[in-house]
């Protein structure tokens, strides 16, 4: 699975810490999401989804090998 | 996600107290029976005749203090206790179980009594070190990768 996150991030021009304020998690869980370290559980996907107002299945893709 | 109970981040303090008042009980405990009795704590619990005497009561109290001050420190939230932290947990449990189970099995296949004796009693305490030390290093790592990346 791989995000867009860090697109996100910057068309709305906040920080890894900014978005990890705004959701209730540290910047190291944002950091290792971004980089397909680790992968969010659906509540925090959610949350990240309705920070930047749009569906999960726009910033979460699924990959061939999934 | 509901986390597994964890205590309170300061309480990490008290464990470190806990393990540091392990050295004054102990030194206590020669300037009162004033001899070195080489005996490991599980034998001396067990061979101590009866309850609540000096004998018994030191070495409860020094396993005791261990015991907790290991539990309060792997046990206790981190500053930001997210979902990411709490697989690290469980993750640095099973491995620290998986290794302290291994390391009895090769000591009970290769080791003869006395040294074995010594690993038993110290498994007391091994798994929440390997806990610890596993956790702790996962959590160095995550911050070592977040420094590298945003330098």
């Amino acid at each position: 699975m791989k995000n867009i996150i860090r697109i996100e991030r910057a068309i709305m021009n906040i920080t890894q810490a900014e978005l990890a304020a705004l959701i209730g998690v540290s910047r190291q869980t944002i950091n290792t999401i971004e980089s397909n370290k680790y992968v969010p559980s659906t509540i925090l996907a959610l949350k990240i989804g309705r920070v930047f107002n749009k569906s999960i299945e726009k910033i979460f893709i699924l990959e061939e090998n999934d | 996600m509901k986390a597994i109970y964890l205590f309170p981040h300061q309480s990490r303090i008290i464990g470190y107290v806990c393990i540091l008042s392990y050295v004054p009980v102990m030194v206590l405990k020669k300037i009162l029976h004033n001899g070195y009795n080489n005996q490991d704590p599980v034998s001396k619990l067990a061979d101590a005749a009866g309850l609540l005497n000096s004998e018994h009561i030191f070495t409860a109290i020094a396993t005791i203090l261990i015991i907790t001050g290991l539990l309060f420190i792997a046990f206790s939230k981190e500053k930001i206790e997210d979902e990411q932290i709490l697989k690290l947990r469980l993750d640095s449990l099973q491995w620290a179980i998986y290794l302290n189970y291994f390391i009895l099995i090769i000591t009970v296949a290769f080791v003869s009594n006395n040294l074995l004796r010594d690993v038993i009693v110290l498994n007391i305490w091994t798994p929440l070190v390997f806990f610890i030390i596993r956790f702790r290093w996962m959590i160095f790592k995550l911050n070592k990768s977040l420094k590298e990346d945003l330098a």
